[in-house]
């Protein structure tokens, strides 16, 4: 039933127009000074050489990122898993320990095997 | 839940536990540099494959009808899984043997190799064991995963990097078909377990548009990961470019995990939407039959060469499916046995004459075997006649059941059309039995230990038997011609388990 | 012993085994070694199945010497000889001695030739002696294998080409035979084949893909049936592999080709498709016959123009097995009897036949009718034999040769008239090229500089030919020797035969 849906589509336009609101907002009551450094894209403050579609990646950057999805979603877990752990017991317990081992295995694979290395 | 409940869970699904335990130790091993690291890592995995298969057949049901069901309806223990299982200790464990010297020769020794395989291990042990669609799509993933990384494991070799990303491509493209068909099904169906499945499944329309879609996604998904026409175009490339070893592999055990799922949902869940896919499933059969057995006439190179015959060959497993019957499933089952025997022998075989990747695996690798190594040449002849189903080998039980169960279930024409292609495809497996024992042998530089002539060079150095090499050998070869002299050991194993796997 | 035809069966295969375990080395004597293995074997093997002749009693027309094994689930390992199987039992014995013997002279690979040898004997004796359909079919297939290897490795130039047209052309027949032993399986539920002669497969009416085939399953069976035999016997038009085959092939495998190989075919026909398909027989039975005519001509006029001895020698098996074809085909007494006359005698001559162009071809490495001439002055031994056995093959009374031919003829003369007139022309042309060619050989003066120091036959090739002089002689003087065995079986075989027949086809039967 679309009616069901009515405080999704309230919060949809909420969102949308609060956001709407700040950006007007900001950009009528903002000093506007351009410069060079402050048009360019952000790049986690290192150098941007070219274009980015023709330039090489530091594959760093790719590395780091799949570690930090992967903790992230452990992260993710633990946070229901904390809520319910009374409910769980022990056997709850152990069972996240598991999990975490499993990733601490393939973390230290990485580390061991240089993905945490910056090279420049 | 019931704590209970969980242990349970866990005593049923131990075997891919301690198959996941010995992917993470074999992962640990790795990172400690050793001479004999490879040795250690052979070793471990072995063993790990070997408690894994102990603790399966201690797990196995008795009687064999019993099926455990756990995690809350997610995963079983049944016969089927069981003798899948045993099928895939067996193919890995040959795997894992016969890679030693190839990745000497390749100078690719490396750890996560080991690592890799366990985990596809683990991914299919995780496909014939799911109950639920879900499960078994995470199982294909892990599988598949693994496997695309050891596809391009050769890094430096351009052919290896083009079948890995070759195969990550289109690998990729065919489970999101897959998820894609599953997702309908969920929203069919409101499930996504196999057994829930079957009684929504019994008494849906069979007219309706989103169910036909659904089971299409299904059925082209799986079809793609066994390598049917006209979803096969992948086969000859990756088999060409990957490892040897990881080519034997694909066409044993991955192959073996995707018809277990294609039997488990097919002939288990969706038998009631049977209408929708069994005229399909047949064209589809006959014309990989053909295609796999007419293509590789022209082939000259010994890994597409099998690659179209392991085309060939799915071709006339899928007739076992169109049967439909438990006799069908059997048969099936004892053709992946035997098949599993004969490819990983002749794949073994050709490790062994291997010289070098850029040399590539030219027809011709084969010539004048006989008169250099005329044990070998002897096994690579019983391996290829097995394979072109001719008797007294196991290959040719492997078929003879595979055409009772279709004969009995009353599809004579295609019996015809599958053995006049079966003769076809005996053309190629013989035109290698020629070059073994009737073309004279490439000029060697003689039986002394001299060293090869130069990169060009056509000496064939005497081929050093390892211990594992032997023992792949011996296994396959035993395999093979036992089960051509007593099938019925084979058959009433595969026969057991095909009775619990439409139970469900 | 009621294992004694397993024990027949498997000795060459265990002496086999013995070569291939215990057999090292290269050298001359390892060579000599296999040589005598392999004929000890072969020899022990022939001592062994006089026994069953001795003991094999003719009035019986079941199945005797029976060995019933439980195999695989269903399926059970039989084995037993009748009146019909067991001369084709003693003659696959006999010849493969003197077989083995005619190949002393091998030098390449002896030890590999001896066992892909000792192995075909193992599987032809189990084809004519399996009482099981998968069994049968098993050995029937199996060796296709040595065969195989024995025209690819030992052959000729052309090895290649002929060793697979011979092996496509009979795995393309047998496979159809296989789909329709698996039908006759599921049909009566067993593959028995005693049980199955009794087994009355439909014949009603039935359309294949809107043929409409007569005799039904019968007919189909028939048919399929009739695919692996007529390729393995072979009659025209699938007889095209038999000259390359028997051209490239080595002289033992050539010998083991036409003696014993051919003849599974014609053993073929008569254990199955006229016991289990006499309604399809009855319905295809013309066709055959007339199959059979064309054969005994054309293949005549063919073998006239050949410029190569064996492929004119080849050309003539098909003709003489076109005799057979037809003889089985008439289905009455004197056909049937004939045709397995002619089986068994036809092994003698041919085999004897490529033995003398065997004895030539080791002097002279050719087979070219136009390198020889004049034979006589030189080889007077050799010119008798060759002579025996030619006037063997034209089908000269006092020797074994007439006999066959004789039987087919007046079996044949009392079915269809007209086919009879077609074949008994085919034998004035067999005279033609049998003494055309031996002219050619053996007559004329000896004008060619090579042959000018060419020798006699040897010692052992003497002893090799006595034997088949004698058999054929024998038979050919004597053919009750042979017929007394196989007639109550036959007899069996032919009443059964017509009372399977449903009336009306009886009845179109006997108004012509």
């Amino acid at each position: 039933m679309p009616v069901d849906f009515l405080p999704v589509f309230l919060m949809v336009a909420v969102v949308s127009g609060l956001a709407l609101f700040i950006f007007t907002l900001s950009a009528l009551i903002r000093t506007d000074n351009p410069y060079p450094e402050k048009n360019r894209p952000y790049e986690c403050g290192v150098d941007h050489v070219g274009e980015a579609s023709a330039g090489l990646f530091k594959v760093q950057y790719f590395v780091i990122a799949i570690l930090f999805v992967v903790f992230d979603v452990e992260t993710m877990f633990l946070f229901p898993w904390a809520v319910v752990l009374k409910d769980m017991g022990l056997f709850g317990y152990i069972e996240m320990f598991v999990f975490i081992v499993l990733l601490l295995v393939g973390f230290i694979y990485a580390w061991v095997k240089g993905a945490l290395e910056w090279e420049f | 839940m019931d704590t209970d409940l969980i242990a349970a869970s866990v005593r049923a699904s131990s075997p891919e536990i301690i198959v996941i335990i010995g992917a993470c130790a074999a992962l640990m091993l790795s990172l400690w540099p050793h001479q004999d690291q490879q040795k250690y890592l052979t070793w471990l995995s072995l063993i790990t494959i070997l408690l894994a298969s102990a603790q399966t057949l201690q797990l196995s049901p008795r009687p064999v009808n019993i099926v455990e069901t756990t995690y809350s309806g997610m995963f079983v223990v049944d016969a089927f899984a069981t003798y899948f299982k045993m099928l895939l200790y067996l193919g890995t464990a040959l795997t894992i043997l016969m890679s030693g010297k190839f990745l000497q020769t390749e100078e690719a020794v490396k750890g996560e190799y080991y690592v890799l395989l366990l985990f596809a291990l683990a991914g299919t042990m995780i496909m014939v064991s799911g109950a639920d669609l879900l499960i078994i799509y995470i199982g294909l993933e892990l599988q598949a995963l693994s496997i695309y990384v050891l596809t391009g494991f050769l890094k430096t070799r351009g052919r290896s990097v083009e079948a890995a990303l070759k195969y990550v491509i289109l690998g990729a493209f065919s489970s999101g078909i897959l998820l894609y068909g599953l997702s309908l099904i969920y929203g069919l169906t409101g499930s996504t377990q196999l057994g829930v499945l079957n009684s929504a499944l019994a008494t849906a329309d069979l007219s309706e548009p989103m169910l036909i879609l659904a089971t299409v996604f299904l059925l082209v998904g799986l079809l793609f990961k066994i390598g049917a026409v006209p979803f096969h175009m992948w086969v000859p490339d990756i088999y060409e470019g990957a490892p040897t070893p990881i080519t034997a592999y694909l066409s044993v055990a991955s192959k073996t995990a995707a018809f277990a799922v294609l039997l488990r949902v097919f002939m288990g869940s969706l038998i009631g939407l049977e209408p929708l896919w069994s005229s399909g499933l047949a064209a589809i059969a006959v014309a990989t039959m053909a295609l796999g057995s007419l293509v590789a006439l022209v082939q000259d190179n010994i890994k597409r060469l099998l690659a179209y015959s392991s085309i060939s060959h799915v071709g006339f497993l899928l007739l076992g499916i169109i049967a439909g019957t438990t006799s069908g499933m059997s048969a099936i089952l004892l053709y992946l046995l035997i098949y599993t025997f004969m490819t990983l022998g002749l794949f073994a075989i050709v490790i062994l004459l291997h010289r070098d990747v850029r040399a590539g695996e030219p027809l011709t690798l084969f010539s004048g075997l006989a008169q250099s190594h005329a044990g070998l040449a002897f096994m690579a002849m019983i391996f290829l006649f097995s394979l072109a189903g001719i008797p007294p080998t196991g290959g040719f039980f492997a078929k003879f059941y595979v055409l009772v169960a279709l004969i009995d279930a009353g599809h004579v024409t295609l019996a015809v059309i599958a053995v006049l292609l079966s003769a076809v495809a005996a053309w190629f497996y013989l035109r290698l039995i020629m070059l073994i024992y009737i073309q004279p042998a490439e000029p060697t530089t003689g039986s002394t230990a001299a060293p090869a002539t130069g990169p060009t060079g056509h000496a064939r150095a005497a081929i050093l038997l390892s211990a594992p090499m032997r023992l792949v050998l011996l296994f396959s070869f035993s395999g093979t011609v036992l089960s051509g002299i007593f099938p019925a050991w084979f058959l009433a194993m595969a026969r057991q388990a095909s009775l619990s796997g439409l139970g469900n | 012993m009621d294992n004694l035809l397993s024990i027949i069966t498997f000795l060459p295969t265990v002496a086999a085994l013995v070569m291939a375990v215990f057999l090292r080395g290269n050298d001359e004597a390892a060579k000599k070694n296999a040589k005598y293995v392999a004929l000890f074997a072969t020899s022990v093997t022939f001592l062994l199945s006089l026994f069953v002749i001795a003991q094999f009693d003719p009035q019986d027309t079941g199945f005797q010497f029976v060995e019933n094994r439980s195999w695989i689930m269903g399926l059970n390992y039989r084995m037993g000889v009748d009146g019909i199987s067991v001369l084709f039992v003693m003659l696959t014995t006999f010849l493969m001695p003197l077989v083995i013997l005619a190949s002393w002279n091998v030098d390449k690979r002896v030890k590999d030739y001896m066992i892909a040898f000792l192995l075909l004997e193992t599987l032809m004796i189990g084809v004519f002696s399996a009482l099981d359909l998968i069994l049968f079919y098993l050995f029937f297939e199996a060796g296709l294998i040595p065969m195989f290897l024995i025209i690819g490795i030992w052959g000729g130039a052309n090895r290649v080409y002929a060793s697979f047209k011979f092996f496509l052309y009979t795995f393309l027949g047998s496979v159809l035979m296989l789909v329709a032993i698996i039908a006759m399986y599921i049909d009566a539920g067993t593959t028995d084949i005693a049980a199955l002669m009794n087994h009355e497969f439909a014949s009603g009416p039935l359309e294949v893909l809107g043929i409409s085939i007569g005799g039904g399953l019968q007919g189909l069976l028939f048919l399929a049936f009739f695919a692996s035999f007529a390729v393995k016997i072979p009659m025209w038009p699938v007889h095209t592999w038999l000259p390359d085959a028997h051209v490239q092939a080595p002289t033992g495998g050539s010998v083991v080709l036409a003696a014993i190989l051919l003849k599974m075919g014609g053993y073929g026909f008569l254990r199955f498709s006229l016991p289990m398909f006499p309604v399809g027989s009855e319905v295809f039975g013309p066709m055959v016959l007339w199959l059979s005519a064309i054969a005994i001509v054309y293949t005549s006029l063919v073998a006239l123009v050949q410029q190569d001895m064996k492929k004119l020698i080849a050309y003539s098996s098909v003709a003489h097995m076109g005799f057979v074809t037809m003889g089985i085909f008439s289905a009455n007494q004197q056909g049937v009897d004939g045709a397995i006359f002619q089986m068994i005698s036809h092994g003698f001559i041919s085999g004897a036949l490529f033995l003398a162009v065997g004895v030539i071809y080791e002097r002279m490495h050719t087979r070219e009718i136009e390198a020889y001439g004049g034979l006589v002055n030189r080889m007077p031994a050799y010119a008798l034999v060759f002579m025996f056995f030619t006037m063997a093959n034209v089908g000269l009374p006092g020797t074994s040769g007439f006999v066959g031919e004789f039987l087919t003829l007046v079996g044949i003369f009392q079915v269809n008239t007209w086919v009879a007139m077609i074949a008994t022309s085919g034998v004035i042309f067999s005279a033609a090229y049998a003494l055309y060619l031996y002219r050619r050989v053996v007559f004329g003066d000896l004008i060619k500089e090579s042959l000018k120091t060419i020798s006699d036959m040897t010692m052992r090739e003497r002893w090799i030919m006595a034997p088949l002089v004698a058999a054929t002689l024998i038979l050919g003087i004597y053919p009750s020797l042979v017929l007394d065995i196989i007639s109550p079986s036959v007899e069996a075989l032919v009443s059964n035969y017509a009372a399977a027949q449903p009336l009306d086809v009886v009845a179109q039967a006997s108004s012509h």
